[in-house]
C-alpha cells in the first residue's frame, strides 16, 4: 500500500509540476490580457489573442518560415562556429601560456565593445545578409572562449600528475581529461552563445537590412505601424528561442548518458 | 640498478627540504620512510618521480618511463570505469573496448577481488574498493619503481589490514623496487624491507634498520 503511494507520488511529479508551470503561465497571460483592456488600444499593446490571431495570419504565408529558417540558420551558424572555435582555441588557450596571451587582448576588446557599434562596422564591410552571423560569432566566441579557458584551468591537476607518471599520450590527456573537465563548462557556454545568439542576430539583422529575416519583418511591422504583429513576431522569437533551448538540453542530456558520464554524478 | 640519490638540494621559499641529502634504494625491495607530517617524504617521492625537480645534486637509476604511483587518494577518472580507469595507464586507444591488455586487466582485477565491479563507476565504490583499483593500475602498469604516498591512510583498520594483505599478495608475485612513505609506523612495518626515519626539515636519515621477513608482521 505504502509502496504503490509512493509510486503515485513519484508519477504525479511531472504532471504537478507542469501544472504549476501552466498556472504561471496564465497569470501572467491573464495580466497582459487586462492591461490590454485597461490600454484598449491595439495599436500600444495588442491583446494576447491579437497577438495569437496575428501569429496564425503569419504562419499561412510561406514567407513566414522562410523567414524563420533563414534566421535560424544565422543564430546555428553563428554559434555553430562560435563554440567549435572557442573550444578549439580556448582548449589551445588554456594549455599554452603565450597563446593565451595572444589571444586575450583581442577577445577582450571585442567584449567590451557595444554590440551596436559592431553591427554598424561590420556592415560596412561584408553583405547585409552576412552581417547577423558574423556579428553572432564576435559576440558569443569571447563567451565560449573565456568558459573553455576557465574549463582547462579547473581540470584536476592530481589526475593530470596521475597521466604524467603514468606517461600516457599528450592526445589522450586532451582526450581522457581535459575535455571531459571542461564539458560543464562548454555546455555553460553553448547555452549562453544560443541566448544571446537569438538576441544579436535578430537586432543584427533590423540594422542591416538583412532580407529574408524576422529582424525585418519585426521593422516592417514597427513603421507599418502594426503592433500586433510586431507582437506575433516577438512571440515566435520567444517560442523557437524557448524550443531551441529544450532541445539543445535534450541533446546534450543523451550524449551525456553515451559518453560515460556516472549515472551517479 | 639501485637508485642512488647524491648531493640532493630542494628548497620551498623560505624552506631547505634537502640539503646535500644521500641515500641509496636497494633493487626489489620495499624500502618504507617514516618521518613526521609535513617533513617532506612526499617531496622525495615527487623528486624521485620526476614531478619535480631537484635544485641540486643528481638521482640516477630511475627511468621515469617506467613508474607507478599509489597516491594519498585514488586518482581515478571519475567519467570511467574500473576497466576504462586500468586501459588509460596501458595507452590504449579506444578505451572504451577491450584491446590487447584485457587478460592482464581481468587477472589483475581479479586479485585484487575487484572482477565484478570492473565496469562500475568510482563514484559507485567504496573508498577501499577505489584505492585497490589504485593498487590494480600501479601493477597493472610496467614499471621497475613504485612509488607509495599514505596510501592507506584515509582507510579504517580494517581496510587497510586487507588492503596491506592484497599487495604484499600481488608483490610477492611482482617485486618491484617500491619506496612507501608513510607516518604510520605500524603500516611501514608490516611492508617494509628496510624502513628508513627521517628527521623534519631539512631532512636527514635518522635511523636506518633492516627487517627480515620473519619481522614482517602480516
Amino acid at each position: 500500500m505504502k509502496i504503490s503511494t509512493f509510486l503515485e507520488n513519484k508519477q504525479d511529479k511531472p504532471l504537478k509540476k507542469l501544472i504549476g508551470k501552466m498556472g504561471v503561465a496564465l497569470f501572467w497571460v491573464l495580466l497582459w490580457a487586462l492591461a490590454a483592456r485597461w490600454v484598449d488600444s491595439p495599436l500600444v499593446l495588442p491583446s494576447p489573442l491579437k497577438t495569437l490571431e496575428g501569429v496564425i495570419v503569419l504562419a499561412g504565408d510561406f514567407e513566414f518560415f522562410v523567414s524563420i529558417g533563414v534566421t535560424l540558420l544565422r543564430v546555428f551558424g553563428g554559434v555553430f562556429i562560435s563554440v567549435l572555435l572557442g573550444l578549439v582555441l580556448g582548449l589551445a588557450g588554456g594549455l599554452n601560456k603565450p597563446f593565451y596571451e595572444i589571444m586575450n587582448p583581442f577577445v577582450s576588446t571585442i567584449k567590451s565593445l557595444p554590440v551596436v557599434s559592431v553591427i554598424i562596422l561590420i556592415n560596412l564591410w561584408i553583405a547585409s545578409g552576412l552581417v547577423p552571423l558574423v556579428v553572432t560569432f564576435l559576440i558569443c566566441f569571447p563567451v565560449t572562449w573565456t568558459n573553455v579557458v576557465q574549463g582547462v584551468r579547473a581540470t584536476d591537476k592530481k589526475l593530470l600528475e596521475m597521466a604524467k607518471i603514468y606517461n600516457v599520450e599528450q592526445t589522450r590527456i586532451i582526450r581522457d581529461i581535459y575535455v571531459p573537465s571542461i564539458k560543464p563548462y562548454a555546455v555553460s557556454a553553448l547555452m549562453n552563445a544560443i541566448g544571446l545568439g537569438w538576441k544579436v542576430t535578430v537586432t543584427a539583422e533590423v540594422l542591416a537590412n538583412a532580407l529574408p529575416s524576422i529582424g525585418m519583418n519585426l521593422y516592417y511591422s514597427k513603421i507599418y505601424l502594426e503592433t500586433d504583429l510586431l507582437f506575433s513576431w516577438t512571440l515566435v522569437i520567444v517560442i523557437c528561442s524557448l524550443v531551441i533551448e529544450k532541445i539543445t538540453l535534450h541533446v546534450i542530456g543523451n550524449s551525456r548518458k553515451g559518453d560515460g558520464q556516472c549515472p551517479l554524478s | 640498478m639501485s637508485i642512488i640519490i647524491t648531493d640532493l638540494s630542494k628548497i620551498y621559499g623560505e624552506e631547505t627540504i634537502f640539503e646535500d641529502f644521500n641515500l641509496v634504494f636497494e633493487k626489489h625491495k620495499i624500502t618504507g620512510i617514516l618521518g613526521p607530517s609535513g617533513a617532506g617524504k612526499t617531496t622525495l617521492l615527487n623528486l624521485c618521480s620526476g614531478l619535480d625537480q631537484p635544485d641540486c645534486g643528481t638521482i640516477e637509476g630511475i627511468n621515469f618511463q617506467s613508474i607507478s604511483y599509489i597516491f594519498q587518494e585514488p586518482r581515478l577518472l571519475p567519467w570511467r570505469t574500473v576497466r576504462e580507469n586500468l586501459r588509460f595507464v596501458l595507452n590504449q586507444n579506444a578505451i572504451k573496448k577491450p584491446g590487447p591488455h584485457e587478460a592482464d586487466i581481468d587477472a589483475m582485477l581479479e586479485l585484487v577481488g575487484l572482477t565484478s565491479v570492473g565496469d562500475y563507476y568510482p563514484q559507485e565504490l567504496s573508498g577501499g574498493m577505489r584505492q585497490r583499483v589504485s593498487i590494480a593500475r600501479a601493477f597493472l602498469y610496467p614499471s621497475e619503481l613504485l612509488l607509495m604516498d599514505e596510501p592507506f591512510s584515509s582507510l579504517d583498520c580494517s581496510l587497510k589490514n586487507r588492503l596491506i594483505e592484497d599487495f604484499s599478495k600481488i608483490w610477492e608475485q611482482d617485486k618491484r623496487t617500491v619506496i612507501f612513505v608513510s607516518h604510520n609506523e605500524d603500516e611501514v612495518r608490516r611492508l617494509a624491507d628496510v624502513i628508513l626515519t627521517f628527521s623534519d626539515k631539512p631532512i636527514r636519515i635518522l635511523k636506518k634498520e633492516y627487517l627480515g621477513d620473519n619481522s614482517k608482521k602480516l
